[in-house]
């Protein structure tokens, strides 16, 4: 098959909606590019959880504790050392990396219930922590003043940032999934046993997988705080825990960009429905149970199935 | 220890909770052999395979692979040093195509899977259809190895453990689900590695025709004891192996 027309099937997709993404501001209000922002940011997060979840076949519902990290990082940087922004965010992806080794180190070890369970103990200790530790990290009054640059400031500017960010985390976060490792990923999700019989170490393997994963999920928390001016212990949640599990879900994870559509559904939505409603809950709760039963596998799910994109689209089209 | 053995038990036994399933087995097989373990259903063959490639602990007994213990060690360590293993039951990755199937496992023997970076399609293009090739399985590369034919399955169960390029392969039942012309397609390609590169190959089989047709050396296990050991034709002429066997002349 031809190259160029391999190239267009698979990303003509990602370039679309990072154009749109480009032009948003011009066409809608502040308000929205806030909401866009957010998008931005929680899709990366569900991104990088979908590593865990989509490609190695394990839920995590603990991947807000790196984000916690990542967004605390940033935020104790800027406020108490007056860190510039651009430097938090790779020491953010480290500190956040730090935990993930620390904790997941226990959780690779299992699997399945007893894996997610593990992974949500975990995120729940550092949630504890965070609130707990008063002189440093301000315990549940959470850190303020974490202000962007000058030039950042404005909603606007502070929406590009991300958007580049973002992109630049989805393109490696991209590459990862399209490596042999993120192959190997796939054969640990697809049937860990015989992956254990060609020679793969399948624990070592999680655990670096557990890493990268919390490494961006660190980074997303990073650009989190700036964005919100101030991080609150809520962050690391086992709640905030729950929001990548939903969009992943609800845009697909077995599709690469499934879990940055399903942060499109989710915030959007919650944004829409909180200006009518403070059930929002109820709203997102019954969407969930409609994806679930209707649409197991998501949107691009739903639109595979339809014949839309065949089984091996978007970044897999391959051997033609 | 002979240099020549490539695969040795020394009183080999694996007991689940009060069940002995295999006791006290003693096992040569020489470098370069094709040798099968024969037996009725439940005798200890699969629990035989499952200890020497780490699938299961032994409980008693010991394990050694050209001349090193390997008793007891990590399933990938197992691997690695040169014992791979078809399973009874085909063991493959459904979700993924047959040319991502191959390849996974050739990317995993050239020590490439850490590879962060450079997209997997680019490497091991030639090497993954060339083992497609001798499989048989090239029309099926971009199929979904979930929805392929057991058959095909078994083929690529074969293909995924040839990828690793071992030493000694452990084929449980290789021709289960296959039709006639397959099975004798694939023990072809078995007898075809082994004098070519030197493959070594145990396997276990019901189908007697495959047994004779293509086993040097025959080992019968009955309810976990090894019974009786020699050539097919010595085999052929125990009455010991017959009884328990088939409880009829073989």
């Amino acid at each position: 098959m031809d190259k160029k027309y391999i190239f267009i099937k698979r990303f003509w997709l990602p370039v679309a909606l990072f154009f749109i993404a480009i032009i948003l501001p011009f066409v809608v209000s502040e308000f929205w590019v806030h909401v866009f922002n957010e998008i931005l940011i929680l899709g990366l997060f569900a991104a990088a959880f979908n590593l865990v979840f989509g490609y190695m076949g394990q839920l995590s519902f603990g991947q807000a504790a790196y984000y916690g990290i990542g967004a605390y990082t940033t935020g104790l940087l800027m406020v108490k050392l007056q860190w510039p922004l651009f430097a938090c965010l790779p020491v953010s992806m480290l500190t956040a990396g730090i935990g993930a080794l620390i904790l997941g180190y226990f959780c690779v070890k299992l699997r399945g219930i007893y894996f997610a369970i593990l992974t949500m103990a975990f995120g729940q200790l550092v949630f504890f922590i965070i609130f707990q530790w008063y002189s440093f990290t301000g315990g549940d009054n959470g850190l303020q003043g974490i202000n962007p640059p000058e030039w950042l400031f404005k909603a606007i500017p502070y929406y590009y940032f991300s958007l580049a960010v973002v992109t630049i985390g989805m393109i490696i976060l991209y590459f990862i999934t399209e490596s042999p490792f993120g192959y190997t990923l796939r054969a640990i999700r697809d049937n860990t046993e015989r992956t254990e019989f060609i020679g793969i170490n399948v624990q070592r393997y999680m655990l670096i997988n557990f890493v990268i994963s919390g490494m961006f999920c660190g980074l997303a928390g990073a650009l989190w705080g700036p964005f919100n001016r101030s991080v609150a212990p809520d962050l690391c949640g086992w709640q905030h825990s729950g929001h990548p599990v939903f969009m992943a879900v609800m845009g697909g994870p077995h599709h690469f960009l499934g879990p940055m559509i399903g942060s499109v559904i989710f915030t959007f939505l919650n944004a829409f429905v909180t200006g009518f409603t403070e059930y929002w809950p109820l709203v997102s709760g019954l969407v969930i149970i409609v994806v679930v039963l209707v649409m197991p596998g998501g949107v691009f799910g739903i639109i595979k199935e339809k014949g839309y994109f065949s089984p091996r689209d978007v970044g897999d089209v391959k051997n033609e | 220890m002979n240099d020549d053995i490539i695969l040795q038990t020394d009183h080999l036994s694996k007991s689940f909770f009060k069940y002995q399933v295999l006791t006290d087995v003693n096992y040569q097989l020489m470098r370069g052999m094709i040798a099968a373990i024969i037996g009725p259903n439940g005798a200890g063959k699969s629990t035989f395979f499952n200890l020497v490639t780490g699938y299961h602990t032994v409980s008693g007994g010991n394990v050694f692979f050209k001349g090193q213990e390997i008793t007891n060690w990590a399933r990938h360590k197992i691997a690695k040093i040169g014992i791979t293993r078809a399973f009874q039951v085909s063991n493959i990755y459904p979700k993924l195509t047959t040319y991502e199937n191959v390849r996974q496992s050739i990317l995993a023997q050239q020590k490439r899977t850490l590879n962060l970076f450079i997209p997997a399609e680019r490497l091991a293009k030639q090497e993954t259809l060339d083992l497609l090739e001798i499989t048989g399985l090239s029309g099926f590369r971009n199929t979904e190895a979930g929805i392929l034919s057991q058959g095909d399955k078994k083929k690529l169960e074969l293909a995924l453990a040839l990828a690793s390029k071992p030493d000694l392969l452990l084929l449980d039942e290789p021709t289960a689900g296959m039709s006639s012309e397959e099975t004798h397609e694939t023990m072809q390609l078995v007898k075809r590695l082994n004098k070519e590169i030197g493959l070594t190959i145990l396997f276990t089989e019901h189908d007697i025709s495959v047994i004779f047709g293509y086993a040097q050396k025959l080992s019968v296990l009955h309810q976990g004891i090894l019974v009786a050991e020699g050539t097919p034709e010595e085999v052929r002429q125990n009455k010991e192996a017959q009884a328990c066997y088939l409880g009829e002349e073989i």
